[in-house]
Parts: C-alpha cells; structure tokens; sequence
C-alpha cells in the first residue's frame, strides 16, 4: 500500500501561536479522518479569525493536547528552529507469531508534516520612558499585528491545502475497519520522539548504548 | 457501510446522521423544505448565497435596497451515457482481499468506497464552508445580538446566471473532486467573493436590542444610570443624532458610543427630543421674548414643522399622534449646543420632567406658564374637541379661534399638533411621574383655567418625594398614546414666531435634576405655584383685558 505524504505549507510561528497554530491543524486533519460517526464542533482560534472544526471527543482532544505541550516543551529547549510535526495514519496487522509472541506491523498509509519555523517573538521595549521607546513599542506593535495576520493568512491557506489533499486523494483510504470516531489508528509526531526515525525504541536503544544503564528505561 | 456504534456522539444521533457519520443536529428549515432538486435530478442546482443590503423604510423597517452573490454553490449529478455496464464492470472490479471479505460482494466493496468518498467530501465541505469569508460575516450576523442591514439569504435555480466579468474577477473558484458512482458522477464546486470587506466595511446601522427591551419597561431600564449622563449633555452632535427615540432606554451613555443608524436617529430624534423643547425654559425663554403667550404656541408650531420629517420613521405602534413627546421637539428653535446636548438621557429628563413641582421651580413656573397660556390665549381649535374639553372655556376659546390659524398644517403636523397643546398640557400631568394618570385626566378635563391650576396645585401637594420623578422621566409608552389620544386640544401654529430656547436650558434642567430635592425645596415650590396660581386667577378676574396681560404674570411669576 502506498502512502501518500502531504507536506503542509511551512508556517512561521511565534511560540505563544504554537498550540493554536497546531490545534488547528490537527484537529482539521482528524476531522477528515473521523469516518465514524461525529458530531462536529466549531472552534474559534483565539488567536485568529478563523473557525476550524473539531470531532466532539474529549479523548481525541486530550489526546492532541498532549501532542501539542510535548512539541511546546521541546521548543522551549530548542528555540528558534524549524521543526515539524508529523500526523500518521496506519494500519496494524499481525504477522505470524514467533517465539517472541505476535508482532505487530504498522502499514503507513498517510502522512501530514506540519512545518513550523519557530521564532522568538520580538522583544518589545520594557521602557516606555521615553518617545523614542514608545514609538519602538508602536512599531513593533504593528510589526506583531501585520505578521498575525501574515499568519493567519498562511494558517488559512494550510486549512485549504487539506481540503484539497482530502479531495484529491481518496483512493489510499483503507477501508473502515472499527467503527470509532477516528476510523484509523494514527500517531503524532513530534521532534522529541522523532528525532530518530525508529522512534521511541530506537531512542531507548541509543540511551542503552550510551549509559549502558538498564534503569534508563525507567 | 459503515456501522458506528461505538462513537460517543452516536447515542444521541438521528437516523439522519447516520447517512454520512456526521452529526449535524438540527436541519435549516431551509433544508429540510427543500424539495426543488429532487424532481430533476439531472438539472444542475444553483444555489446562491445572497448578501442583501437594508435600508431603514418609513416604518423603520428593512427594506431591501441592494443585494449582491457572495457565494455561488453549484451541485450537479451527471448521468453516465452509455457507460453504465462499464461502470458496472468496474463495481465488480473493485472487490479487494482488503474488504475482509468473505461475504462482501466486489460490488459492496464498490459501494463502500464511494460511501466513503462522500463521507470524506461533506467532511471537506463542512470545514470548507467556515473559512470562507461569508461565514465570518454570517457568524457576527448571528451572534451580535443587533439589527444590521446587512442579510444573507439564497436563491435556488437550476440554471446558472453568469456573472459579469467584473464580479468573477473578485472571485475564487473551488472544485470538489467529482464523485463516480455506478451510475453517474456528481460533482460540486463553488465560486466565492475573495472579500467581503469591501461591503462589509460600509456602515451599518446596529440597533440595541434594548430598543424592545426598554420600551416594554424591561428592569435595563434605570432612570438613574440614565440621569447620570445629564451633565455630561455636552457630547457630539453626531451621537446626538444618533440616538434612539422610541426605547425610552435610560442607558444612553452606553448607546451614545454606539452608531446608530441616521434614519433611526430622525426617529428618535422626534421621540426623545421633542420634550426638550416643551420644557422650555422658563425664564429666559418669556424673558426674551415679549409674546410669551404666543411663543409658545409658536413653539409648537415650529416643532411640529421640524419633526414633521421625523414622523416618517416611526414605527406603525406609534401613530404621529401618538408620539407624547413630538410636539414639544423644537430642534430648530435650540442652538447647536443644545441640540447637541445629544444622548437621549437628557433628551427624556427634559422631555418628562417638567410638571412643575417635581423639579426646578424655574422650569416648572416656566412650563405651567405655559400651559396656563396657551390655556388662556389659546390654539385651541374649535369644534367638539374643544367644547368637550373645555366647555365653560368657550369664551376663551372663541375668542382664541379668531386668532389666525395655520392653514398650511400639513397631516403630519396635524396630528401632532392635534396633541400637541394637550401634550404641553398634559404631559405636565403625564410626564409628572408621581400624578397618575387619572388624575391627569381629570385636570385635563376641568373646565376652567382657575381648576386647572388647583390641579396643579392638589398635584403638587400630593407629590411623591421629588427624586422619585427621575425614575419615572421614562413613562410607559401607552401612557404616552393613551395620551395623544385625548383630542382636548390642538395648536394653531400658524403665525407664530419662532421663539428661542437657550442652549442653556437643557443644561440647567439636568443639572436641576440631578440636585436631590428637600421637602423645604417642594414646599418652596409650592408656594410658588401658590403665588403663580393667584396671579392667573387675578387675570382671571380681568379677563376682559387684552391678552397682554399673559405675559405679565409670567414675569411676575418669574420673579417670583
């Protein structure tokens, strides 16, 4: 099964726009893989004047909102860089037992890279004792607006960008195989657990490697 | 087919839901009348997403003035034309090991995965239709709670009308992949305005929901928070055109900052402000002007002239004649600064407050003054009205027919003027917030001047404490139509002299109304009244004098 891979247009973000940015966007490419029944949910960014819709399940939410502190905490300790989430559809299937017990296989068959260039807001004059600061303040102000705008354009464009790709390509889709809100099995992505491409065990086997401490692992 | 069962949401959900896994809850009205495409299903079915631009009508309603397409959805089902076994044949490929299927056919599997496609498309659909920029404004047309000209609404047809070249240029364009089915192929694609700022940004014209609210007498309505703004009467003359008429709202200050829509503001204008002028102003007022008598006859007559226009916009409830306060606008009378004077508040203090005892003896000498001459000299118009109104004032009245009468009262003003003198006569009764209304009515009744201001007087000696009137500046409406109904009199306003109303005036009033009133203060009232009532009973007495002697007394009382 062949996978197709959408790469989202790259988003220039400023940390405090990162969950919303993030929400946004996962939240619209669930939405159009939730072939269960769903109840949609309008939500209205804070930040931006743009409606996005939602599945109404608690779970998927906390689920997404965990993604998100996750990414926000690893941006924290790497500021300033371009970095991508990656939203992953699959399919599990078993292979034949072994001696080690049933193994299963992840069948990718659909993948979002959201593209976040992340940047340190601007700092704003503290002091305003002056005219000059206060003009500094003012430009600055209006520089922030103008790129929230720029933003949200761009945020707009991204939403549109998964409409396209959910119209256009439709023939990959599994079938349904359970009847939940998300038809599909999926993961998110973040730097923090994809810095490698084997993933979390792939992480745990290079920290054995370099400690050598099994306690690692806990 | 899908068969979720599982999803949280499906415990609640109606068998509609079911149909594409997403549930909508309740259905448009729209939709669900929606009968028109079914007939034909090969007709392609245009929907247009109308925006529809208002204007204030006569009757302050919307009335369409303009409309433009800012959405144009297009939905068509194409039948295969001699393909069909071929895409029968293609069902019958579909079937996969995929499906699981034992006991699925190729064809389900077909079926399935359109089913599928379809779910997907009105998942796309749903999401799509909120970032267009239609949706944000239905949204705030929705959610802001105001009275906007603008509308949207949609026109379904079956035949495309295209668009100028123009228009399509302001436009983007969105093609849903088509759907294959078995039989045919269905397809959607909308064409959308790129922006709405454009019409958007033209003004609107929010009206408070208060405008009900208030006028049903709902607990928003605080004279209080309404009188609080008195002084600071002095704002924009654009906010003062602006501001409501017939809401009676105290809460003026926070609709000041609203724009309200100019037509509205006509109406109110005659509403609220009309009263400003039938306070008018006492001591300057007969102190200017030599005719007192006929200054303020005068003053109605320009004021039924100036809101004239104004009628228009009323509202069917309200009949020209039943605007209580109508007759005593004199926009034209006050200087700019008192028209200015603008939110509403002051406009409804003035407009009420009058009756003589409540406030300011100034003001209340001033318009018993008044009222005493115009019930002495006249305007009244003879015939059943004033003979039932006044019969034992016959004379007077005689002789005050003979004085000249406008002969160019249109309808409007003569309905108002029908009123009018009574208004000036009775809202002193009705604007005074603690004379109920009977006893205005009879005061209106009695037949002699010399009655009438006993009534005053009984009135005033009867009166609640006086801080209580601010809570009752803003009467109830049917107060005001029971009012204008009353035909005891009617104006003359033909030759009289404009007559000016200090700027001044209005601030004097607020100020005055704002003051809390002592017993010591009514007292001093009504000894005022006391003194005023004799002197026009001593006119009384010399009747057979010439009008003149009117203003006298008003001096007199003046200094009084």
């Amino acid at each position: 099964m062949n996978c197709e891979t959408c790469q989202l247009k790259e988003l220039v973000v400023e940390p405090p726009e990162i969950r919303e940015v993030l929400r946004c966007i996962l939240h619209t490419i669930l939405f159009h893989r939730a072939l269960g029944l769903v109840r949609p949910k309008d939500v209205e960014c804070e930040l931006f004047d743009i409606t996005y819709v939602q599945c109404e399940d608690h779970e998927l939410e906390k689920k997404i909102d965990e993604k998100i502190n996750q990414f926000i905490g690893w941006v924290e300790k790497h500021p300033n860089r371009k970095s991508q989430v990656c939203i992953s559809f699959y399919e599990v299937k078993n292979k034949h037992a072994t001696w080690f017990g049933n193994k299963i296989e992840r069948f990718y068959w659909e993948q979002w890279y959201i593209n976040l260039h992340i940047i340190s807001p601007k700092p704003h004059g503290k002091s305003h004792n002056t005219k000059a600061h206060v003009v500094t303040g003012e430009n600055a102000f209006e520089e922030s607006n103008s790129r929230c705008a720029a933003l949200e354009s761009s945020l707009r464009e991204v939403l549109f960008q998964i409409i396209k790709f959910v119209n256009e390509k439709k023939d990959h889709i599994p079938p349904l195989q359970n009847s939940e809100i998300v038809s599909y099995p999926y993961e998110i992505s973040t730097p923090s657990s994809s810095d490698s491409s084997f993933g979390w065990h792939a992480d745990v086997l290079k920290r054995m490697l370099q400690t050598g401490h099994p306690s690692m692992l806990s | 087919m899908s068969s979720p069962s599982s999803s949280c949401s499906s415990s609640s959900s109606m068998p509609r839901d079911k149909w594409f896994n997403l549930a909508l809850r309740d259905c448009p009205a729209a939709l669900e009348n929606f009968d028109i495409w079914r007939k034909s299903n090969l007709e392609p079915l245009v929907i247009d997403i109308i925006l529809i631009r208002r204007a204030l009508n006569s009757d302050l309603a919307l009335e369409p003035k303009s409309w433009k397409i800012v959405e144009r959805w297009i939905v068509q089902y194409e039948r295969h034309k001699s393909s069909s076994s071929k895409n029968h044949k293609d069902t019958r490929k579909c079937g996969t090991k995929n499906n699981g299927g034992s006991s699925c056919s190729s064809e389900t599997a077909f079926y399935k995965k359109t089913y599928k496609r379809y779910i997907i498309l009105f998942r796309s659909l749903y999401v799509f239709i909120r970032l267009l920029p239609t949706y944000k404004l239905f949204h705030e047309l929705n959610s802001s709670g105001q009275i906007c000209p603008l509308s949207l609404s949609h026109r379904i047809s079956s035949s495309i009308q295209p668009f100028t070249q123009e228009d399509e240029a302001k436009m983007n364009q969105f093609t849903f992949v088509p759907i294959d089915t078995p039989r045919g192929r269905l397809s959607l694609s909308v064409q959308y305005l790129r922006t709405l700022e454009d019409i958007r940004s033209e003004p609107s014209a929010p009206l408070s929901l208060q405008f009900i609210l208030d006028y049903i007498g709902s607990p928003t309505t605080d004279p209080f928070r309404r009188l609080k703004s008195l002084p600071s009467a002095q704002s924009s003359p654009a906010l003062v055109s602006f501001t409501r008429q017939h809401s009676w709202s105290n809460d003026h200050g926070a609709l000041a900052s609203v724009p309200l829509c100019p037509s509205v503001a006509c109406s109110e204008a005659c509403g609220i402000r009309c009263n400003p002028s039938l306070c008018l102003p006492p001591l300057t007022h007969r102190n200017d002007h030599s005719p007192p008598v006929i200054s303020e006859p005068q003053n109605a007559a320009v004021t039924h002239k100036n809101n004239m226009s104004f009628d228009e916009f009323w509202p069917s409830p309200f009949s020209p004649t039943s605007s209580p306060s109508s007759p005593a606008h004199l926009p034209g009378q006050r200087s700019p600064n008192a028209l200015q004077s603008g939110s509403s508040q002051i406009d409804i203090a003035k407009a009420h407050p009058i009756t003589a005892s409540q406030t300011k003896a100034c003001s209340s000498e001033g318009k018993l003054q008044i009222k005493m001459d115009t019930l002495r000299y006249g305007n009244y118009q003879t015939g059943p009205t004033l003979v039932k109104g006044f019969p034992s004032g016959k004379d007077d009245t005689e002789k005050l027919a003979e004085l000249p009468s406008s002969s160019t009262q249109g309808p409007l003003s003569r309905s108002f003027s029908g009123s009018s003198l009574l208004d000036k006569f009775d809202d002193s009764g009705f604007a005074c917030p603690f004379a109920d209304y009977k006893d205005v009515t009879e005061s209106c009744n009695r037949r002699s001047p010399d009655a009438v201001v006993g009534a005053v007087v009984q009135m005033l000696m009867t009166a609640a404490p006086l801080r209580q009137d601010l809570s009752n500046l803003c009467r109830p409406p049917q107060v005001f139509m029971d009012e204008s109904l009353n035909p005891c009199v009617q104006h003359d306003q033909a030759n009289t002299e404009q007559s000016e109303c200090p700027a001044s005036t209005s601030e004097i009033l607020a100020s005055v109304l704002l003051k809390s009133k002592t017993a010591a203060e009514g007292l001093e009232e009504l000894r005022r009244y006391k003194e005023m009532k004799e002197s026009i009973l001593k006119q009384g007495a010399s009747r057979s004098s010439d009008v003149d002697s009117g203003p006298k007394s008003a001096g007199n009382n003046d200094q009084s």
